[in-house]
């Protein structure tokens, strides 16, 4: 009878660290945002040229969008993100209480139903 | 623990280094926008052929890097703020432990129950078994509970050392004469390693900290009382 395979730890993703340090792969809403913020910057960069065909000022553009565009993206994300981990937490404590006061007279199910019915 | 060639802060433990985590990753997004702005305008001074030196009298400039990184400032002061006073906060710990520095060993007191006192020495590399962490292990490790508010009451016997735990987001100087306290709730179980944080003589990168965390229901039984 052949042995049950082990269970393999699941790989950390290769980092990536964007200027040495910001590691995109592993930081949450990071490669979200980054990956906005330079579609953000080649938009602006280059709508910027096609109507002024100045090329010094589109690449301003181009780096002020990308700032602006990460930024934006990256506090919508973590904001979102946070507003999850409580959600999470939330649920995770909630089935604790479920779990371990099932049947008994601390059932939050039971005070729930008997509020109802009152 | 970490490992080798680590940079990055470890996995958190503890709700404290979860959010101390977070507000890591939002301070380097902002320092990353912010060299990356720098290494811009480097590479347009590097590259430029305006060579006016009588540029006066730019007030929107002036304003606008006045103003700007005052609300970066902002941005990055007030989630630290709510962490530091978040790490303040007693929340009614459960079990209370002492930790004594001594050049160079911690010495462990649980006077809650029983009144068990121990010392924690690194293992030598000539005691180590295979598998055991050369300068991190130690003889006697602390056992505590896990999802249960622990209180840490750190002084020193002798000369400064600071009791330090990467994991749990934990750094409290050890003070001769002086009693400092941390708590904190470890979140899930297993063994996390920690060193002692100021300099305090020859061996103080040989004194090392290794707490063992196990699950409420089998701390109960009394293990750590075996000793």
């Amino acid at each position: 009878m052949a042995a049950a395979p082990e269970p393999v730890e699941p790989e950390e993703r290769k980092s990536l660290k964007l200027l040495g340090f910001l590691d995109v792969e592993n930081t949450p809403c990071a490669r979200h945002s980054i990956l906005y913020g330079s579609l953000g910057s080649v938009v602006a960069g280059f709508g910027h040229f096609l109507f002024t065909s100045r090329i010094r000022r589109s690449c301003d553009v181009g780096v002020g969008g990308f700032i602006l565009v990460t930024l934006g993206c990256w506090f919508h994300c973590r904001y979102n993100y946070a507003k999850q981990r409580i959600q999470e937490r939330i649920a995770r404590e909630e089935i604790k209480k479920k779990i371990l006061y099932e049947g008994t007279h601390l059932d939050p199910e039971r005070k729930h139903n008997g509020s109802s019915s009152n | 623990m970490a490992h080798a060639a680590q940079v990055g802060l470890q996995d958190a433990t503890s709700p404290i280094m979860e959010e101390l985590i977070i507000f890591h990753d939002h301070a380097l997004m902002i320092i990353f926008l912010i060299c990356f702005l720098v290494l811009y305008a480097l590479f347009l001074t590097l590259t430029t052929k305006l060579t006016n030196t009588n540029i006066s009298d730019a007030q929107e400039m002036e304003t606008i890097w006045t103003i700007l990184p005052a609300i970066i400032l902002v941005l990055i002061a007030l989630p630290s703020l709510r962490i530091l006073y978040m790490t303040d906060e007693i929340n009614d710990p459960s079990f209370t432990i002492k930790s004594i520095g001594h050049q160079w060993y911690w010495t462990y007191e649980y006077t809650d129950y029983g009144g068990l006192i121990f010392n924690s020495y690194m293992l030598p590399p000539l005691f180590l078994e295979p598998g055991d962490l050369r300068l991190l292990d130690v003889d006697n490790r602390v056992v505590l509970p896990v999802e249960a508010p622990v209180r840490m009451m750190i002084t020193s016997q002798d000369v400064l050392h600071s009791w330090a735990v990467p994991t749990l987001g934990l750094k409290t100087d050890a003070i001769p004469g002086r009693l400092n306290q941390t708590t904190f709730t470890a979140t899930r179980p297993g063994v996390y390693y920690g060193q002692c944080s100021e300099i305090c003589g020859a061996n103080h990168s040989f004194m090392p900290i290794v707490l063992e965390l196990i699950p409420l229901k089998i701390f109960e039984m009394g293990p750590v009382f075996a000793l």
